[in-house]
């Protein structure tokens, strides 16, 4: 088997937590941190070491405002992350595709 | 072994991608306030003898129009509640799925309106307290069908139940089944029926469903 898309994969995305924020968000446009932290039932800090970790990688971007009178913490997937992710995708594809060719 | 964890990966990545994109706020509120709306406003419909085809429709549009608003009011206070944006992507399409049938809906309403105060016959009591009833009642049921594709639990399931309930009780009424179908009490009696208990029924089951489903 060729080793090449497994040793490809991103090893920022490539960890179960990170790579569930960034599907979440590439199904959306943006994410609050609430809305993220709730559906993968993360704690606060957990969701914030991750999001710093993909913000330092360059794939999502944090924006903070006001809503009401309220901090509204809002994540999106910048074009790199988009880019990542897509690549990290076609990588796993590839590895399933190799792994059912050298079954048969 | 190794293609095992990349089909996971992919499925994970799959399940998250749909959960993102679904609306999630809590439904039971929003159903249960339209189910005691749509009872009250049959009830105070019959009581008040709003019997006239011009009256009958106005009054329901009105109804219809609250109704819409106070969700609209109790998801944006969910929404606030839970430092979350109201107008977020989810909700957008909701919005958009649920927009197309209900804008038909009220479009005929105010045609039929309109004509009743026009020259050369206008549309008669049993197009107006029968069947109008009925084709909102299914506008409604399409509207909630397309936007449960975007959200979960039983929605399209719902509104295929309004789409033939409204099916049903046209069938019956246009083999003469019911001696009072041309009469204001059907017209209150199906839409207080329909949109009253039913969104009640249904926003009770939510009531005890909705919380345990949002844990896992």
């Amino acid at each position: 088997m060729n080793p090449e898309p497994f040793l490809q994969l991103d090893r920022v995305i490539h960890e179960k937590g990170r790579m569930a924020i960034m599907s979440m968000l590439a199904a959306s446009a943006d994410l609050s941190f609430t809305e993220l932290r709730d559906a993968l039932g993360m704690t606060d800090g957990n969701l914030t070491t991750h999001i710093r970790t993909l913000q330092e990688a360059g794939y999502v971007s944090v924006t903070k405002s006001f809503q009401n009178n309220r901090s509204l913490t809002t994540c999106s997937l910048t074009r790199a992350g988009r880019g990542a992710f897509a690549n990290y995708i076609n990588l796993l594809e590839q590895i399933v595709r190799q792994t059912r060719s050298k079954e048969q | 072994m190794e293609s095992n964890w990349a089909t996971g990966h992919l499925q994970v990545i799959r399940t998250l991608m749909e959960r993102s994109a679904v609306y999630r706020r809590a439904l039971a509120p929003v159903m249960t306030a339209n189910g005691v709306l749509g009872a009250g406003a049959a009830a105070a419909g019959l009581m008040a003898r709003v019997e006239a085809p011009r009256a009958f429709i106005g009054y329901w549009m009105a109804v219809a129009l609250v109704g819409v608003a106070g969700s609209f009011l109790l998801a944006r206070r969910q929404a606030l509640k839970d430092a979350e944006p109201f107008w977020s992507p989810p909700t957008r399409r909701v919005a958009q799925a649920l927009l197309p049938p209900l804008f038909f809906g009220f479009v005929l309403g105010l045609l039929l309106v309109a004509r009743q105060g026009g020259s050369g016959g206008a549309p008669g009591a049993a197009l107006c307290l029968f069947w109008l009833p009925l084709v909102w009642i299914a506008l409604y049921g399409c509207a909630l069908h397309a936007a449960g594709f975007f959200m979960p639990r039983g929605m399209k399931i719902f509104g295929w139940a309004l789409v033939l309930a409204s099916s049903t009780i046209g069938a019956l009424g246009a083999f003469g089944l019911f001696d009072w179908a041309e009469g204001p009490l059907f017209g209150h009696g199906v839409m207080g029926l329909v949109f009253g208990a039913a969104h009640l029924a249904y926003g009770v089951y939510l009531y005890f469903t909705e919380q345990s489903g949002n844990e896992t």
